[in-house]
This record gives structure tokens, sequence and C-alpha cells, in this order.
């Protein structure tokens, strides 16, 4: 055998390891800040009795139209549908945006075969960040994220999320952390807190 | 020996190319995998009829099943929001990957071996 033939098989050789190498990146894992959700303020209800029909992150490119959601059969949460156009969906039986009390919005990480959901970036937001909910009446509520939390699903923090505050709050959440064969182990939760209210 | 060192490159970018792709094309798993959204339906679907993706998830009948309370969030969901639907084929991209590549180096091993064959049957001529 020649040297020159040999280099040429040795060149495919690795040519060929190369193309088994090549698999497909880790995804990282959400930072979450460690700033507890403040409970003090004053108590105002800075918008009407409304519906969020939209909400827009700006730090996660996040613009979309917003749905209601209720309650499941088996007394969870309703979900917005697995679609190709992900949405978020407010959950109905929170307060309208901007009221006091901690307004629930939610929204996917994945949507299957669809690939990204709404909220897929939803753990990069940091405190300080804006969240803008426009309501059906016209008029819109800024929120300042105070918390991004990523918590285990099997130690949901409900109280936390559901409980009464004496200022108007906002909760976004999400699914993160480790994949399953179905799902995810954690929830990604944002915890916001109201800035400004208007038209 | 210029040229029997092009025919060598030639034919192994042939074969990586021609182990890799097709090994892509419809992923490693022998039965095709399901459409997601047949278990991902929004829950308190009545019926197993798709959901438009407009549509809203809250029916009729998915009543709340709590009573109401006097907090500010009226009725509390129990448990955690499942609100992330895996993409099918995330776990089989990656072994994909790995298979396609073996492939590949088979081919190209194969193909070199041919070649060695044939030069040293020319050598000997």
């Amino acid at each position: 055998m020649s040297r020159l033939s040999g280099r040429a098989l040795a060149i495919a050789a690795l040519a060929a390891l190369l193309v088994a190498c090549g698999g497909p990146g880790a995804t990282s894992t959400p930072s979450a800040s460690a700033r507890p959700p403040a409970k003090s303020g004053k108590s105002v209800s800075a918008v009407g009795r409304s519906t969020p029909v939209r909400l827009r992150i700006p730090a996660i490119g996040v613009d979309t139209p917003v749905m209601k959601l209720g309650l499941a059969a088996d007394g969870s949460v309703q979900v917005p549908p697995i679609a190709a156009h992900d949405r978020a969906g407010w959950y109905e039986h929170s307060p309208t945006p901007g009221r006091t009390g901690p307004s629930v919005i939610l929204g996917h990480v994945t949507v299957g075969a669809y690939g990204d959901g709404v909220f897929r970036r939803l753990g990069e937001l940091h405190r300080g960040e804006k969240i803008v909910t426009r309501l059906e009446n016209g008029t819109a509520a800024v929120f300042a994220v105070t918390e991004v939390r990523t918590v285990s699903k099997a130690h949901f923090p409900s109280d936390e999320v559901y409980g009464n505050v004496n200022r108007p709050e906002l909760r976004l959440i999400t699914c993160g952390g480790k994949r399953t064969g179905d799902g995810y182990l954690d929830n990604v939760i944002v915890f916001a807190a109201l800035s400004s209210a208007g038209p | 020996m210029r040229r029997t060192g092009l025919s060598a490159m030639a034919l192994a970018c042939t074969a990586v190319l021609a182990g890799a792709l097709p090994a892509f094309a419809d992923g490693t798993k022998a039965t095709p995998s399901p459409v997601p959204t047949a278990t991902q339906a929004p829950t308190s679907a009545p019926s197993a009829r798709p959901s438009a993706s407009t549509a809203p998830s809250a029916v009729p009948s998915a009543a709340p099943t709590r009573a109401p309370s006097s907090g500010q969030v009226s009725v509390v969901p129990s448990g955690a929001p499942n609100t992330g639907a895996v993409p099918p084929t995330s776990d089989s991209s990656s072994t994909g990957a790995l298979v396609g590549g073996g492939a590949a180096a088979a081919v190209v091993l194969g193909g070199g071996a041919v070649f060695l064959v044939r030069r040293r049957q020319a050598n000997g001529a």
C-alpha cells in the first residue's frame, strides 16, 4: 500500500468520526434570582375589572394574545392548547391584572412537535424587567419582575402563587427543569408587582 | 499517485454523505411516533374531538369542582400546571446522529478496504 493511500484512508475515517460526534447541544437550565416576592405595599386597584387580551415581555421577545383559562375536571388549572401558534392564558378565577391580588398567566415552554412555546425563555427574565398586560377595556397594566423561581412540580408553592397579597401582582407560570418522557419535572414561576397602569 | 489519492478522497466523501443523510431521514424508531396533540389536548375537553388552535380550552363541562373561596383567587387549582409538551424527536435525534455516524464510518472503511484490494491487485498484475 502506498503512503498516499494510507493518508486518504485516515482522512476518511476522521471525517466519519466527525459526523458521529455531531449531536445536538445540551439545553441550559434557567437561572433564578434569589429575591423573595414582596408582600407589602399599598393596597391599590389601578384598573377596572376586565380581561387581559395581550401580554408583552420585551426582554424575552414575547408578544402574544391571551386567552381565558378555567379549571380542568381534575381540579388543576387548564393550560392553552398544544398548537403551532402558541399563546398565553389567563386564569379567570384570579384577579384582573392591575387589580389587587395575584393575577395568574400561564404558557407553554414547548409545544411538542411544534417546537418552542410562548414562554420558552421565561426563565431568562431578571428582577426589574417589564411585563405589559393589555386589557379588554383598553387600559394596560405594567409590572416589574420581582423574582424568578424554578420549583419542583411535586412541591408547587400554591400558597405563594395563589395566596392573597395586598397589592396588584402578577404570576407567569410555565414548565422547566429536567425533561422526562412526556413532560418536565419543574415549574418556572415569575413573580411581578405592578409598576404603572393607564391607557 | 496523485490520481490515486484524489480517487480515495472522492470515495470517502461520497461514502460519508451516502451513509449520513439517509440515516437521519426518518429518525431511528422503527414505528412512527404518534401525533403529540393526541395526549396533550386541553385537559377539560369533553370528548376526543381535536381542538382548533384558536378555540379556548375552557368549555362549559369544565365547571370548577371546588367551592369558591373568599380569597383574591376565588378558586385555587390543585397541583402544578402542566405547561410543557416535550418534542417527540428530542431524544431520538442524538441517537440518530450516533447511528448515522457509525453507518457512515462503516461505509468509509468498507470502501477503503475495497480500494486497497484493487490497488494491490493492480500492483501485482
